[in-house]
């Protein structure tokens, strides 16, 4: 167990807790913090302090956790508990590490393992397996953002939410670009093609909102009473063209 | 087990099975209600309490996890025979409390803001209190209880 706010809302998802818990706290390991060229962040560290990265490549990741919940939930609940809180399709920090090429380091009964994080989504995780800590590559030139859509504003959980993260060449051209989406589908996903219409162009609102289409077109979004599954679709072009704006626009993050 | 913490700056010890919420412990062993249950999912702020100098929501916060540490709770915040805590003057001058279900988790949240930053931004202070709901609805007369306390002070 890390911050436990997921592990303390069982029973209003109608599920019982399991008998035994164990504290993560004391691991060392599990609190590392580096940002460099390639950052490391410890699974125990909070949504309040990745919400303090300042760099543009990890803008996105620093917007989604200082957007995620409220400033009381983002003050314990960690990077750690977002990848592992399962079936969470509204995790925020997942869209925002699968644009940015993220890669998990994981210790298990067979030792330590990196994993990428789509392959570590992919699948159901071993009970006994930690997530140790995310590496996320901040390569210069590149730079992305995050939005979210609430029916509220403030901090409920995303009716759809978009992570971009896009490399820029000197002449102001997308050389690569990633675009994901949370809350769409059961689990987060990259949107391949999506990403791939922005190579070539530059990143502005239009641009941006071009992917968004193609995204909407890619994905097969669930349907709850959060909203209609159309609708998420349906929303993705307005929350690229938010980001591209806003890149655009001169902030790195958006 | 075992688990011993402060609050408001008092060592306590409680036989915890582990993961009842710090909420509960707080007001049925120690019968600190201030601290009240509104939702029950961290989203409504009324549980509001301050955990190692950051606001936490101490009905989703298992008691294991404030083992060795520093609880503070609305009751620290003045001697009960002793004058108001200058957030608690300011949102009564400003009539910022209405029925007041709210008031105790909005202090502790306001209390961990002005630790942090001596003079937030009205952005700042209402971003900070998304979490803590008031349905009467007093959030222009706390925002401005405390913009004017902080601006009051600092000159």
């Amino acid at each position: 167990m890390a911050g436990g706010t997921w592990i303390m809302r069982a029973s209003l998802r109608g599920e019982r807790r399991k008998a035994v818990h164990v504290v993560l706290d004391g691991i060392d390991e599990l609190h590392e913090f580096q940002a460099d060229t390639l950052t490391r962040i410890g699974a125990m560290t909070t949504h309040a302090r990745i919400a303090q990265l300042t760099e543009p490549a990890l803008a996105a990741l620093a917007r989604a956790a200082a957007t995620s919940a409220f400033p009381a939930v983002r003050n314990v609940a960690t990077l750690g508990g977002n990848l592992r809180a399962t079936p969470f399709p509204e995790a925020d920090l997942v869209p925002a590490l699968l644009a940015s090429e993220a890669r998990v380091e994981l210790a298990g009964r067979r030792g330590a393992l990196t994993t990428g994080i789509e392959e570590f989504l992919a699948a159901p995780r071993p009970a006994e397996e930690l997530v140790v800590s995310a590496v996320i590559p901040a390569p210069a030139r590149r730079i992305s953002g995050y939005q979210r859509l609430t029916v509220r504003g403030g901090g409920e959980y995303p009716v759809a939410s978009v992570a971009l993260s896009a490399d820029v060449r000197d002449d102001g051209l997308v050389e690569a670009a990633r675009v994901a989406i949370g809350s769409v589908e059961s689990t987060a996903r990259l949107c391949l093609e999506a990403g791939r219409t922005l190579v070539g162009r530059p990143l502005t609102a239009d641009t941006a909102e071009a992917a968004g289409r193609v995204a909407a077109q890619e994905c097969t979004p669930r349907e709850d009473a959060g909203a209609p599954g159309w609708y998420r679709a349906a929303v993705l072009p307005e929350l690229l063209r938010r980001i591209g704006a806003s890149i655009a626009g001169g902030a790195t993050q958006a | 087990m075992r688990v011993a913490f402060r609050v408001n700056g008092v060592p306590v010890e409680a036989d915890v099975g582990g993961m009842e919420p710090l909420l509960e412990i707080l007001r049925d062993r120690f019968g600190l209600t201030g601290a009240k249950l509104g939702c029950g999912e961290g989203r409504c702020g009324a549980c509001s309490v301050i955990v190692d100098g950051r606001t936490i929501a101490s009905c989703l916060y298992p008691i294991v996890l404030a083992d060795n540490q520093a609880v503070r709770t609305v009751e620290g915040l003045a001697a009960a025979d002793g004058p108001l805590d200058p957030i608690q003057d300011a949102l009564l001058e400003h009539g910022a409390v209405q029925c007041g279900a709210c008031i105790p988790g909005v202090l502790m949240t306001l209390t961990a803001l002005l630790e942090r930053v001596a003079q937030p931004t009205e952005e700042v202070i209402r971003q900070e209190l998304t979490g803590n709901i008031c349905r009467c609805t007093g959030y222009h007369a706390i925002v401005d209880a405390v913009l004017d306390l902080t601006t009051t002070t600092s000159e």
